[in-house]
């Protein structure tokens, strides 16, 4: 079993090399967990601002991450399948020989899935970490607890990916990181402006 | 009687997987003994290479399998020695 693993392992390290999979999936990963990120703390500052209670944060919060898995899975399956075999066909005319069968041809399939994967796993496993205080905690803590839970672990989230910029670019980890944070201040902000008057309106 | 056999290659290869998998790859089939390619020409998309292999009792068939499978063509046998000693060229 362990040494099945290994192999696959192996195996997968050989079509990273050729495929180049890990240079595009570190994108991917950073890109869609950012949206995910964002998107939930849009959901979250929406409910907050109307007061919802958790089980529709939950819910609208759930279907939100599940929406961006399927689009990530589906949109990056297919991006990916259509360069894939575009560089195959290239490659096929250059070498004058079949590729599909080869080792290359393994490696692109493994690359789409992988990618595809990432893709769409990285906003939703964001959403769940996001949503999991009102998951978890709904009968412990307070509803205005588990939206300031929810927001810190999001705005935490967007820093880890500065950190993993900043590391990839071998720049400030704390610069990146904080840009990261202000990107979701500015997403709220404006959040705020076009849906605060309308709530304050609703209210009085 | 132990007979050696000595086989040079004309192969057209894409950049990747590099000479290194490659040699690593034919140097693991039954049979043989030493690998050696050397990259003659590179281009945007392949390359040629020259592979030397050497060895026992290597079938070709084997060794062509491999270079197919790593997305390579053999475009020419260019050289083969075989016998109790091998003559240099």
């Amino acid at each position: 079993m362990i040494s099945e693993i290994k192999e696959k392992i192996k195996l997968l390290k050989d079509y990273n090399k050729i495929a180049k999979i890990d240079k595009i999936a570190r994108r991917y990963f950073v890109m869609n967990t950012f949206d995910g990120v964002l998107a939930i703390l849009g959901v979250l500052l929406g409910s907050f601002i109307v007061n919802s209670e958790p089980r529709v944060v939950i819910s609208t919060g759930i279907g939100a991450g599940v929406a961006m898995a399927v689009s990530g899975i589906w949109g990056a399956y297919l991006t990916e399948r259509a360069e894939r075999d575009r560089e195959i066909k290239e490659l096929e005319r250059a070498t004058l020989s079949r590729l599909r069968e080869t080792k290359i041809g393994r490696a692109a399939n493994a690359a789409v899935l992988v990618i595809a994967l990432i893709d769409g796993l990285a906003p939703f496993l964001a959403a769940i970490i996001i949503l999991a205080p009102f998951l978890l905690f709904s009968s412990a803590l307070s509803s205005s607890q588990m939206y300031i839970i929810s927001a810190s672990m999001g705005f935490g989230i967007l820093f880890m990916l500065g950190v993993f910029l900043g590391r990839m670019s071998r720049e400030s980890i704390l610069k990146n990181g904080l840009i990261m944070i202000l990107a979701g201040i500015v997403s709220g902000a404006v959040s705020f402006l076009l849906l605060g008057g309308n709530a304050a309106a609703a209210r009085a | 009687m132990v007979y050696d056999k000595l086989m040079v290659l004309d192969v057209l290869k894409p950049h990747e997987p590099s000479i290194l998998e490659l040699s690593k790859k034919l140097s693991s089939v039954a049979g043989v003994g030493a690998v050696d390619i050397t990259i003659v020409s590179v281009d945007r998309r392949v390359e040629t290479a020259k592979v030397t292999i050497e060895g026992g009792d290597f079938q070709y068939d084997k060794i062509l399998k491999v270079i197919n499978d790593y997305g390579a063509t053999v475009k020419s046998i260019d050289r083969v020695s075989f016998g109790k000693k091998l003559t240099s060229p």
